[in-house]
């Protein structure tokens, strides 16, 4: 009883969060999806979580729970082809293009080196597609930075400095946000991408003085050369799995 | 994990392991140096990819831009390794250098028949030396997109043709070809590497030729292996052996007694998508172990070379693939575990980068009894734009038919993955390698494709012939000074060996180290190096032991003269040339 008790407590503070008056049918999809994933069982877990998605779609949380739970159970296929039978009867969602952007991403680290370059491309058309729909600013960090993981010879790190810089005018005109750190690392790795070192440590600089805790700013602004290069072009290896939990969104 | 690897070979070899330590950092001291002199030496010819015609014309020349292979053998007994070389333009000659015995070289293919195979349907694409009739010379067989040409050596300078009576008149677009003798009948049979599928490129009927999935291919032309069967032919016994499921885009094959049985088995390197490690099963068949091996690979497989690289007695593997900014795939070297497995350590090895690989072969160029490892790359060097980026559009629009070549833009006077530095790794003795290409004067930047060791000069320092696509050919002396003693074996098979010993195991033990090599019939994209077994000794002054298993199964021990090129009949021990 103690047993059954400690788990469903921590859902149970998730479902205060979620909806602290009425709790809806995908909430409840939700709830049960997590539950099972406590217990590593991807059939049920993902289950609920695709009928969470399903009736919620511009949820981005849902969707990134379920994706997450995908990246664990390795269907990344499954997920592909549920967004995209999701955006026939809601093309018009933006968080769902993003969603499935991702859902592109988190398959790249176990394909091969062509596949990678197929399904990054693909993943930007549905980012572009969620900031047609949305100009937010996740939507603008997300595609800006999907830019940067191109490699210099595509000339595509100049538009995702574009993007970067809608997203960092956003958060700089609204309330400030613990995420909003990671646009200065991107924006300034964009810069650095473009040959521009100068506004790369400044943007870096910058984010340091509103962001002092930030380890990320502090090793890029401590580095030079080689090891500069090192450690940014370790955050673009195609092999290694890019955090897309967006859990940070709704931390603060 | 080297470091750990390192430890263990150290309690294998507990009992003389501190005097190795010592030996081994003294070896590095010695620094490994070569001299280019292609032009001196007479050999510095220049290879001409096949131009096509029509519309597709440039798209199928890039796709079949190897075809400039080399092979060593000393096909006239001189006691010199002699080196053949393949051109594959429409008309153009291959090129039979005869060692001079001086470092020069004279070209006699025409005079001995073999200058030609690049005929208007016809591509050569890669050369082996071998005895298929056990007559103490060797014959010569040109790989093709096309049919193969076989040549019978008539031991008077002059070379026969003798495909059709072989039998060996089928058609594949063959891009690599070894010898072995997978079952052990005494007489060396044939694995061809087929890249295209059975279709002639130069008569191209329907466009859909090219890979159907660029990182799982299945529309490629597989491999064939072709048995001998002592009567002067040979036949196709791919489906009977068991690798006629193989149906990747087949870039180069290798072999070797991976699991120490006494028999031969293969690894498949496949561009496009998965490679394949077959075991030999001892009754003509092979059974397929990569799902347990080395698991499943998406990379572009260009080379197989083998060799125990870490001397611990099994046989490695190193398939190079292709790393550059746009594609970031690592080769691969396959540690042998010993027990069924093995392990990619490429990175822990330090050799996980050589660019758009393609050759790769181990040789112990100091002769600090450690095989070093030389790499060539490099696909196309042209003009300053660069062909990567139209190719964007071709993997990424949907729906487009990428086996059509009509989709493919012309790369024109673009360059692709070109001007890389090519790799010498010397080996550290600690389970890892240090590159010293620069230093070592061979960090050219063509577009490699094959890799022949040989000694050319009978010195016991192993030089490099490099040959490049559309490139001249470089030849590398190695003048390393104070570099180690040595020998060379040039073992002759006899009774139910084949003549070329192709498949012997020759054991050494000298200087606190126990060294393995494997006499391999052509292993080494468009490469086949000298059948003699090198082995570097280092400041050993005499060997402890030295077994040879013959390839009929009988094990003989053996006296060697140290620093000499010794020739070693299988049941008679060393005799004179």
């Amino acid at each position: 009883m103690k047993k059954l008790f400690s788990s469903v407590w921590p859902l149970l503070l998730v479902a205060s969060w979620l909806v602290p008056c009425q709790l809806h049918a995908s909430d409840a999809d939700y709830l049960q999806g997590l539950k099972a994933l406590e217990t590593n069982d991807y059939s049920t877990a993902l289950h609920y979580l695709e009928l969470a998605v399903a009736g919620d779609p511009d949820n981005l949380r849902y969707g990134s729970d379920y994706r997450q739970a995908i990246i664990r159970s390795k269907e990344f296929d499954r997920a592909l082809k549920f967004f995209e039978q999701m955006l026939v009867q809601h093309s018009k969602s933006a968080n769902l293009h993003l969603n499935y952007g991702f859902a592109y991403v988190d398959k790249i680290p176990v394909t091969g080196s062509i596949t990678q370059v197929i399904l990054a491309n693909d993943a930007l058309t549905e980012f572009a597609k969620s900031l047609e729909l949305q100009p937010s600013w996740i939507a603008y960090y997300t595609r800006g930075t999907s830019y940067l993981f191109w490699p210099k010879i595509f000339k595509r790190a100049a538009l995702g400095v574009a993007d970067l810089q809608r997203a960092m005018e956003i958060q700089q005109s609204g309330r400030r946000h613990s995420y909003h750190v990671k646009a200065y690392i991107a924006l300034g790795d964009g810069y650095w991408k473009t040959d521009d070192l100068d506004k790369a440590r400044a943007v870096w600089a910058e984010g340091l003085k509103e962001f002092p805790a930030s380890i990320a700013l502090k090793q890029r602004l401590s580095l030079k050369g080689d090891e500069l290069k090192n450690l940014i072009e370790a955050q673009f290896d195609p092999g290694t799995r890019v955090n897309t939990d967006l859990r940070d969104l709704w931390a603060d | 994990m080297g470091g750990l690897r390192a430890i263990k070979t150290c309690f294998t070899l507990a009992a003389f392991c501190a005097s190795t330590s010592i030996w081994a950092a003294e070896s590095l001291q010695t620094a490994i140096r070569f001299e280019e002199i292609g032009a001196k030496a007479g050999i510095r010819v220049q290879h001409h990819t096949r131009r096509f015609h029509g519309k597709n014309a440039d798209v199928l020349r890039m796709f079949t831009s190897g075809g400039s292979a080399v092979a060593v053998g000393d096909y006239d007994n001189d006691g010199y390794e002699d080196i053949f070389v393949t051109d594959s333009d429409t008309g153009k000659a291959n090129h039979l250098f005869h060692n001079n015995g001086d470092l020069t070289f004279t070209d006699v293919a025409t005079v001995a028949g073999v200058a030609g195979g690049n005929d208007p349907h016809s591509v050569v694409s890669d050369a082996l030396w071998f005895d298929y009739d056990n007559d103490g010379k060797l014959d010569l067989l040109l790989g093709r997109f096309g049919t193969p040409i076989l040549y019978h050596n008539e031991g008077n300078g002059k070379f026969k043709d003798v495909t059709a009576s072989a039998g060996l008149t089928k058609f594949a677009n063959t891009i690599g070809v070894i010898a072995l003798d997978f079952d052990n009948d005494g007489r060396l049979d044939l694995l061809f590497a087929n890249y295209f599928r059975p279709v002639n490129l130069l008569d191209l009927k329907d466009p859909h030729v090219l890979p159907n999935d660029l990182d799982n291919a299945s529309n490629g032309g597989g491999v064939t292996l072709w048995r001998n069967t002592d009567k002067g032919t040979f036949e196709d016994v791919t489906e009977k052996a068991g690798l006629g499921k193989v149906n990747g885009w087949a870039l180069d094959v290798g072999h070797g007694d991976f699991n120490n049985d006494g028999l031969q088995d293969i690894y498949i390197a496949c561009d496009y998508g998965t490679d394949h490690l077959f075991m030999n099963n001892g009754n003509g068949t092979f059974r397929e172990v990569t799902d347990k091996s080395t698991g499943w690979d998406t990379k572009k497989g260009m080379n197989v070379d083998v060799a125990d690289y870490d001397n611990d007695g099994w046989l490695d593997i190193y398939i190079t693939n292709i790393t550059d900014e746009y594609m970031k795939e690592c080769n691969m070297l396959w540690h042998n575990s010993g027990d069924g497995t093995f392990t990619d350590v490429a990175k822990e090895t330090a050799t996980c980068n050589t660019g758009w690989g393609w050759a790769a072969k181990f040789g112990d160029f100091d002769n600090d009894g450690w095989l070093d490892l030389f790499v060539v790359n490099g696909l196309r060097s042209a003009g300053p734009e660069s062909y990567v980026p139209l190719l964007l559009p071709v993997l990424t629009t949907p729906g487009l038919d990428i086996t059509d070549v009509n989709n493919w833009p012309d790369i024109a006077g673009r360059t692709w993955s070109g001007y890389q530095k090519k790799h010498l790794f010397h080996n550290l003795a600690n389970g890892s390698f240090k590159e010293i290409a620069a230093d070592s004067g061979v960090d050219n930047e063509l577009d490699g494709r094959g890799i022949g060791i040989g000694d050319f000069d009978n010195d016991g320092r192993l030089d490099i012939v490099q040959t490049n696509a559309d490139q001249p050919l470089l030849f590398y002396h190695n003048v390393t000074a104070k570099s180690g003693n040595w020998i060379e074996l040039k073992l002759i098979g006899t009774g139910k060996s084949n003549r070329d010993a192709i498949g012997a195991r020759i054991r050494l033990v000298a200087g606190g180290l126990t060294q393995i090599r494997e006499i391999d019939g052509g292993n080494g994209y468009s490469s086949q190096s000298t059948r003699r077994a090198h082995f570097g000794l280092g400041h050993a002054a005499k060997i402890d032991h030295l077994e040879i298993r013959w390839p009929s199964g009988r094990t003989e021990s053996v006296s060697v003269p140290l620093n000499r090129v010794a020739y070693i009949e299988e049941g008679r021990g060393v005799i004179k040339r």
